[in-house]
């Protein structure tokens, strides 16, 4: 039975360890934030040009303890007066994802609560709850993350369908690998965003991939910018980066409004880091307007990897389908069904 | 008051629940052999523990964990568990080398006395094994120089190199149990000491607790021996 009579009315405590942040909320009703704790390995990984899962695991293992104890703290909320502990148990790093499960079942067995194993695509959907719990389904999302690039109906809660994916890198992946291309750093997204101000998105006409179709690809871009550069190579590196992060809101923005159209969605929400992306949080909100749709984009600590998007997502699995079984293990692949 | 031993730096998931008194009496104990499910298995077998001993966790006085060296993913699983439920129970933790926990059980009766040196090996994967020499002593055993990463051809020439009887266990003797079998004055156990003891663990952290050797569950770390692939290639230079 789930005991929703606590004091502290129904707080979930959640992990996230899917990749490079080791972050920890507690969050009420699925959607009150108590607290939101989120330790970043970036520098760890910055050397590499991207993030390598033996380095994040270890780091996890590490940092897990500390950001439990802040996110209870910052919550003013015990142990025991929880209603729940979940964590992400897919899709992301196998070796990451274990030290979060791990982690949440040791709380489990010692404060006697239910587990609840959360998956990660689901859970960014649901950060758009976390600020606006009235939102009307359905809903069109824009995942798009350094792992992942999909676009998914939410029809209500628990009653999600993929409507289209990248067939091969993800869009986060692009902005990383084209900025290490330019030899700007990691990660890329922040650095190209940046940059991009100051140059023409329509200087170089790279490739919009796939039109018309409900599926996303990036790495024929990514090849794009790299012949672009070859036969250009004085070329003015602001305009290649305007011209690249266009060419990829571009596809994610068609993608998202064609998807909303053919379900009749009249909310675009965005999720996932790339959503930071202040070029890509225009054109959604613009792309709305014109349509007659509300742009929902969360502010940018629920866009990037956390914990409480977890936690809120928790507190509905919690509902429909009860709690976890503690021998459920991780499941790297895992997809939204 | 109550210890739980907790080992899975090795294909095992070993839970063991004993006394914290009389040196550690083992109260019930679960072994899961072989298929690294570690993250599955481990929580289960706590509880199983648990239930069978009716030690309940808010008992506990410490937590004991062994730290490895081993597989980097069940390593991680036990020292996860065992850090996040000490903090939570706001009690400390006895840290074992899981090496240890293989050479400890070899003094009893266990042929140990009859040999000068116990190595116990455990596999590192990539022909390459962790190990530690142990010296049979009065009342234990005692390690001689550092826990150690490298191929099975070298520790088997370091063995050979020298002149004593050497008792070979580990899951690193049966995977390379041709090339140790042809190694002179050697034995190896028997399969029930192939993998880190959590009876041992737990008798041994009874001794370390009634001593206050304990740290705090933020200083528990896992014994790696050997960095990521990404660092290794790092510092080759290119």
């Amino acid at each position: 039975m789930v005991g929703l009579g606590a004091s502290k009315g129904g707080a979930i405590l959640a992990l996230e360890t899917s990749c490079d942040e080791t972050a920890a909320a507690v969050v009420a009703h699925g959607t009150e934030i108590l607290s939101s704790v989120v330790s970043s390995q970036v520098d760890l990984h910055a050397r590499f040009g991207g993030v390598v899962p033996e380095i994040a695991s270890r780091a996890h293992v590490e940092l897990v303890g500390p950001v439990i104890a802040d996110a209870l703290g910052e919550a003013g909320v015990e142990l025991g007066e929880l209603t729940a502990i979940a964590a992400t148990c897919g899709p992301g790093l196998a070796g990451a994802l274990l030290v979060g499960v791990s982690a949440a079942k040791a709380l489990a067995l010692v404060a006697d609560l239910p587990y609840v194993g959360v998956n990660h695509l689901e859970a960014h959907c649901y950060a758009a709850w976390l600020e606006q719990p009235d939102l009307e389904p359905p809903l069109a999302v824009l995942v798009a993350s350094g792992g992942h690039t999909l676009v998914v109906i939410f029809e209500g809660h628990g009653n999600l369908r993929v409507v289209g994916q990248t067939v091969d890198d993800a869009a986060g992946e692009a902005f990383d690998k084209v900025a290490r291309h330019l030899g700007l750093g990691y990660p890329g997204g922040p650095l190209i965003d940046r940059l991009a101000r100051d140059g023409d998105p329509a200087a170089i006409a790279f490739p919009r991939a796939m039109p018309g179709e409900p599926d996303f690809s990036f790495s024929g871009l990514k090849t794009a910018v790299v012949q672009h550069r070859r036969r250009d190579p004085g070329g003015a590196i602001a305009d290649v980066a305007a011209s690249f992060q266009e060419a990829v809101v571009d596809q994610l923005v068609d993608k998202l409004v064609r998807a909303a159209d053919e379900a009749g969605a009249s909310t675009l929400v965005l999720g996932g880091g790339v959503a930071a992306n202040s070029r890509l949080r225009a054109r959604v909100a613009e792309v709305a307007e014109a349509t007659g749709r509300a742009a929902f984009l969360p502010p940018l600590d629920l866009c990037t990897d956390n914990a409480a998007m977890i936690a809120a997502t928790a507190w509905w699995r919690l509902q429909s389908d009860g709690p976890t079984p503690l021998d459920a293990g991780v499941q790297p692949s895992l997809s939204i069904t | 008051m109550f210890i739980l031993g907790m080992d899975t730096a090795t294909p095992q998931v070993g839970v063991a629940i004993g006394g914290s008194a009389n040196g550690g009496t083992v109260l019930a104990e679960v072994r899961i052999a072989g298929d690294r499910r570690h993250a599955e298995q481990l929580a289960p077998a706590i509880q199983h523990v648990c239930n069978e001993s009716g030690v309940r966790l808010d008992q506990l006085s410490a937590i004991a964990v062994g730290i490895g060296p081993g597989l980097f993913t069940g390593l991680r699983v036990g020292v996860t568990t065992a850090k996040v439920m000490a903090q939570a129970l706001r009690i400390p933790v006895v840290a074992v080398s899981s090496l240890d926990l293989i050479a400890t059980p070899l003094l009893d009766g266990n042929g140990g006395r009859a040999h000068a040196l116990v190595v116990p090996v455990i596999d590192a994967r990539r022909r390459e094994v962790f190990s530690a020499r142990y010296r049979v002593v009065p009342g234990g055993v005692q390690r001689e120089g550092d826990y150690t990463v490298g191929s099975v051809e070298d520790l088997i020439a370091d063995l050979e190199a020298g002149s004593e009887h050497v008792l070979l266990a580990g899951d690193g003797v049966s995977r390379y149990r041709e090339q140790f079998a042809g190694l002179d004055r050697s034995e190896i156990a028997g399969p029930e000491f192939g993998f880190p003891s959590v009876t041992a663990l737990v008798q041994l952290a009874a001794g370390r607790v009634e001593r206050e050797e304990f740290v705090q569950p933020w200083d528990v770390h896992p014994m790696y021996l050997r960095e990521s692939d990404a660092e290794l290639h790092w510092q080759t230079p290119r």
